[in-house]
Order: C-alpha cells, then structure tokens, then sequence
C-alpha cells in the first residue's frame, strides 16, 4: 500500500466512531473471519487503526479496496455534510425505461469524456437510490480521493442529491448526469441540508403528494398544563383551528428534519404609517434565515401556538409543499427560482 | 447649564439617599436619584424608576486616533469583550499602576498555588501582569481615565525579546459617565463602571476577586438589554452615510419547539433609508441631511425615532412571514461597526464611532450597579 492509500485509510478510521467499526468492516467483506476477530475493539482508535493498516497490506489491499469502505460507512451514514438537491429537467422519451446497468455504464462513459483522470464508483443501495462515488483529477493529476463527491439519483426520479462539489466539478457532473439519465437539462431545487434522510424524505414527499387536506384530529399535548377553565373553554376553538391550520400548512406526525430555510426578499416596503418608504421605487432588499434544529416542527409549533398568524404564509408553507428552502421573493411575476407573490396590506 | 444634550426621565423615580459603609463615611447619593428633582421632594419610590437617556447625540466620527495610541486601539477593537458592571473603586490611583501590576501578578500565583481553576499548560507557567493607562479614551472632563489590563503567560525560560501575545485582557472605563453622579462621589472614589474581558474564565474570575479585594468594589454580570440593542441598531445605521456599515443584520430567538432561530439582515442601504424615513421631521431619505445648519439639528436622536425603526422592520417581516419577531427575544444585533449581544458581549469593529458605543454602555452599566 503506498503512502496516499495509507493515508486515506487512516483519516477513514479517524471518520469512523468505533461502534460501528466492526458491523462496517464485515459489511466490507475484504478481512477474512480470523482477521475480523483478531482485532480487538476495545483498543484505542489509534492502535486499531495500526491493526487494520498491517491487515490491509497482507490482504495486499488498493486504493480502490478503502473506497469502497468508505462509501459503505457514507451509504450507512448519510447525514453528515451538506447535501444540495438538483432536479434533472424534460425528461427524453426513454427516460423512464433507463434501467441501472445502462445507467452506470452511460454515466461513467460520460464523464471519462469529459474528464480524464477520474474515478467513478456506483453502487445500488437497496430502496432504489444509485449511490455514485467520484474522485476528481484533472489532466495532469490522479484522481484526489481525499475530496470525493456522492450522488445520489433515485432511478425513477428527476431528483440527484450531490455532497462535496465544487463550482468547478459542478459542470461536468451536470452533464454527465443529464446524459445518462436521459434527460435535457438538470437545475437546482434549491434544497439543501444536513440530513440526506430529510431532505429526500421532503421532496419524495413533495412527488408523492401524500398531503391530507383535512387532518382528522389534532395530536393530543401530553403535558398540558391544566389552566383556568375561562381561559380553555374561551380559547378552545382558536386554539383549535390554530392547530388545524398548522397541520395543514406542515403536515402531521414527523416531519423531515431540515435545519435551514433562507428567503431573499425584494419586494416594496409597504406600511401605511411611513409614506416616505411606501413612495419609494426601489426594493426593499433584505434576506432572512430560519433555523432550528428542526425547523418545520418549529414552523408547526409557531403556526398552532399564534406565534405565527394562519392561515400560514404560502412563503413558509412553500417550505414543504414545494420541497425547497431557498426562496427569492420578488413583487412581480414568477423568475426562474423566485415564487410569485401579492404583498397584502 | 447642561453640557450634554441628553434629556432625561422626569418620571419619579426612587429617592434613597444611601449611606455607604465605606471607610469614608460620607453620605453619596444613589445613581438613580441623580436623574430626577423629583427625588429630592422625597416622593415615594415609583415601581418603573430607571430608564435610561430617552434621546441622545447622534454619533459622530470621532477622530479617536489622534487622541488615542493606534497600538492600544487595535488592542480594543475587533475583539469580543464579555462586558460587567463594576461599583466605583476605593482609593485607585491612576499613577499605581506598576505596583497593581506586581500586585495582581503575586495574587494569581499565590492562587495557582492553592489550586484555583485557572487554565494553565504545565507546571512552569507563570503569568505577566501588565496595567496600562488608555490615554484619550474619554469624553467628559469627569471621566477617569480608562485602564487596561493584560495578563501574558511567562514560560520560565522564556527569553527577554520573545514578543508574547496576551492570554487575557480586560478594561475599566467611563465615557460620558452622569456628572451629577460622579460629582457626588466622594473623594477618594474612582468610578470606571464599564468592565470588558476577553479570555479564560479561570483568570476573568481572579482578575475580579483582586478587584474587589483591593478596592472594595463589586462586579455584576451586564446584559446590553432589548433597548440598548435597538439603540446600537439605531445609532450605527445612522452613521451608514459616513461609514458603511454594509449590512444591518439581528438574530432573533423565538420559543418554539424546538426554538427557532431567526437571521434578518437589511441592506445597508434600504436600512439607512428607512432609518432616515423615521427621522422626526421626515428628512427624506438617503443622502438627505447632509447640510452644515441641518446637521446640527439633527444631533440629537430620541427613543421615539429608534422605535419606529424597528417598528418598521418588524412589520416588514410580518407582512411576508405573519410570523411576530416581539414574541421572541432579540439576541444580537450586529453591523460592520461592531456586534453585541444581549448576554453583554460587544465587539467593536471600527475605532470611529467607539465613543458613542461605550457611552451607551457606560450608561447601562450606572444603571445596572446596585447603589
């Protein structure tokens, strides 16, 4: 094993809590039974780390062999980083019929094209997604497996999720995908997130439409603090139709878990008590970020708590309902990622 | 006659005469009875007393670094200062402070040796205690002179060039402090309100108790409070025209389950606008007041004027989102000028428009002491 495979190893092991070290190295499959056993989990990352290196050059292990580790750890693990969701567009006519073995053969071909020292690793994972691993060279250079990029593409879906991409990398994906799939263009979808789960969760979701129109029965509060009886019977029903509407807006049950939502607003600054700024031409440019550690619980929470007046805004129902959380608001008209929207009064 | 524009409360407000249990045994007027006639009729104490100034001088650039030396400038600024109250000092003296440096140097080793909790990377540290006067940094003849600390930790085998970094530093001053009540401090009392620390808490913490040793004073924790962050919201938008601040940004808390977080930053521009459309008089917007006679008239900014502001902002917000930012808390307001925060951590990114930013603080931290 030379010396870059040797590190990349190290720093995967560094990558990996111990915990899962062992059910991660026997999904791998590459040590044999006694080797497994003979590794003692209860050491120090630092010396299990050592044993694995010594096992790997018996094994006579290559750079290909820990690649294929990491994506299973990745694969297992696909909340970490930042995931950014695309959409491929105008599907060609056999779109729907690219099956995976013609995927993956198109998708490598394409991009060896395009570029040539790079190394593509593609994997089905079992509920349909493609999982493509891709390390980046460039005409002089062997392929940087320390800054790899994933994919993922669900076969039957317009929707890639990519991690780790650069502006520069970002053309010759787009392409490669586009072609493979069968598709004419790819745009962003202006969803991003930590959790892969949450994200794809929201825009499956979205493709599904599984909205309930009427949520049956607002889920019951367990630790309810029993308050004055005027209070409940008098606020009963607004409490109640709060809740109403925030399922509506949000969905119920649990929600996918999104830790950001960004709004660039540009529309006319409208207040009846200050003329000055109402006359004014030009926009009133500002941006807002919405985060929490779940922010469409925390959405929900506001809207069926009043913090939030309902009905809900369409530019925070849009959230889930258009499975994006990057929004740019104009006065006037739709722009290719904006949304429509007629500021009241 | 006033020397200040400031206009204050007339509401009534508590009228205690305090007698301090100083060695000094003199009679001194409590801070909040300083802000009001009323106190001296002997009202009884109103429930709603303190307020802080409701109007105050517009910022000014103040060209601080021909008072000031550019060294101990770039020592204040772009440093995030955890900020307290601190009661007047008991027999400081502004020409002691190499002995305080001895002083607090021998404390901290005395208390290392008794096994306090102060961070240290191996037996042989030792730490070097350096008291330096911040000349200039003041604004009222009453002002005492700001002092700044620094605590530099020694390797025992260090050599005598080595340029050593600072592991803590920290500052006592008073800008723009209240005349009557420094006035009626008695003789012997030095009052530098404001106390600014930045580095281990382990030191923050022996650096106070010498303090309050040495000079029978108390510390309190400052939180810059809703007001005060509109104020600093306020007052640094409103020096857009001269300096930019590039943006206006405010980071709200609201109490939802889990808690949200909210981000809103405001162009600079269309911040100063809006600004400029809340001006009492409605002097336009943008670029409008930038006449010499003008400029005087509009020295002075009200409460008023910084409500309607935010008013502004917030109703913005709410016609897109109809979600209300006021049942949430306002946490940090920040611009290229500076950023605080309501725990009472203030960064100043620009020397120029400092002395109004510590005035505002030297204001709340009178306010916030406990006599």
């Amino acid at each position: 094993m030379d010396e870059s495979t040797k590190r990349l190893l190290q720093r995967l092991m560094r990558r990996i809590p111990t915990q899962m070290l062992r059910t991660t190295l026997d999904k791998w499959g590459r040590l044999t039974g006694e080797q497994l056993q003979s590794m003692d989990f209860t050491q120090s990352k630092w010396a299990l780390t050592e044993k694995l290196l010594a096992i790997c050059e018996e094994n006579e292990l290559a750079v290909k062999h820990i690649t294929e580790l990491e994506m299973i750890y990745i694969i297992d693990n696909p909340n970490q980083g930042m995931w950014y969701a695309f959409q491929l567009m105008d599907p060609e006519d056999d779109a729907h019929s690219v099956e995976l073995t013609q995927f993956k053969e198109q998708f490598k071909s394409h991009l060896r094209e395009l570029i040539r020292h790079v190394s593509v690793k593609i994997k089905k994972h079992t509920d349909e997604a493609v999982w493509i691993r891709i390390a980046w060279g460039d005409t002089f250079s062997r392929p940087n497996h320390m800054k790899p990029t994933y994919v993922v593409h669900s076969l039957q879906t317009p929707y890639v999720f990519v991690t780790s991409l650069t502006s520069k990398q970002k053309p010759l994906l787009s392409q490669a995908l586009v072609l493979s799939a069968r598709y004419q263009a790819i745009k962003d979808a202006n969803l991003s997130g930590r959790k892969l789960t949450a994200i794809r969760d929201l825009l499956m979701r979205q493709y599904h439409q599984v909205f309930p129109t009427r949520y049956p029965t607002p889920l019951a509060e367990n630790n309810q603090t029993v308050s004055n009886q005027h209070i409940e019977r008098e606020q009963a029903v607004p409490a109640a139709n709060r809740l109403q509407a925030a399922y509506e807006a949000f969905g119920g049950g649990m929600l996918p878990q999104l830790q950001s939502a960004v709004y660039k607003l540009e529309t006319k600054f409208r207040d009846h008590s200050n003329k000055t700024m109402t006359e004014r031409e030009e926009p009133f440019r500002c941006v807002v970020k919405f985060a929490s550690t779940n922010l469409l619980e925390s959405l929900r929470h506001c809207a069926s708590s009043g913090i939030a007046s309902t009905p809900v805004t369409p530019l925070l129902s849009s959230i889930p309902l258009k499975g994006k959380n990057y929004f740019v608001i104009t006065d006037n008209g739709p722009g290719p990622s904006s949304q429509m929207r007629q500021p009241q009064n | 006659m006033e020397k200040h524009h400031n206009s204050v409360t007339r509401t009534p407000l508590n009228s205690v005469v305090v007698q301090r249990r100083s060695k000094s045994k003199s009679y001194r007027l409590s801070y909040r009875s300083c802000l009001g006639a009323a106190s001296r009729l002997g009202l009884t104490p109103a429930l709603t007393a303190r307020r802080l100034n409701t109007s105050r001088r517009a910022p000014k650039p103040h060209n601080i670094t021909e008072k000031v030396d550019a060294e101990q400038l770039t020592l204040l600024v772009k440093t995030e200062w955890q900020l307290s109250y601190v009661t007047p000092l008991y027999q400081f003296r502004h020409t002691q402070l190499k002995s305080y440096s001895r002083q607090l140097s021998a404390f901290i080793a005395a208390e290392k040796q008794q096994g306090m909790a102060v961070e240290v990377e191996g037996p042989q540290k030792t730490f070097r205690v350096s008291f330096s006067l911040v000349q200039g940094l003041t604004e009222s003849d009453d002002d005492a002179e700001t002092v700044l600390v620094q605590i530099y930790s020694k390797p025992l085998f260090a050599r005598q060039d080595e340029p050593q970094k600072p592991v803590w530093s920290g500052w006592l001053t008073c800008i723009n402090g209240n005349p009557e009540y420094l006035g009626s401090l008695p003789k012997d009392f030095i009052c530098l309100p404001l106390f600014g620390s930045s580095g281990a808490e382990g030191l923050t913490t022996l650096v106070k108790s010498w303090f309050q040793q040495s000079f029978d004073c108390c510390f309190g924790p400052l939180e810059i409070s809703h007001t005060s962050l509109q104020w600093l919201m306020a007052l640094w938008t409103n020096c857009h025209n001269e300096y930019s601040i590039q943006h206006l940004k405010m980071i709200w808390t609201l109490p939802a389950v889990p808690p949200l977080q909210v981000t809103y930053t405001v162009n600079s521009e269309d911040a100063w606008e809006l600004w400029g459309s809340v001006r009492k008089g409605n002097r336009g917007g943008g670029g409008g007041g930038g006449g010499g006679e003008e400029a005087e008239e509009e020295s002075s900014i009200d409460i008023e004027e910084v409500r309607r502001f935010m008013q502004g902002l917030q109703s913005h917000f709410y016609r897109h989102f109809r979600l209300d930012l006021s049942a949430g808390s306002l946490n940090q307001v920040s611009t290229a000028l500076g950023s605080a925060k309501y725990s009472g951590r203030i960064k100043i990114s620009n020397s120029r428009y400092m002395i109004t930013t510590l005035t505002l603080l030297t204001e709340c931290a009178l306010l916030k002491m406990p006599i």
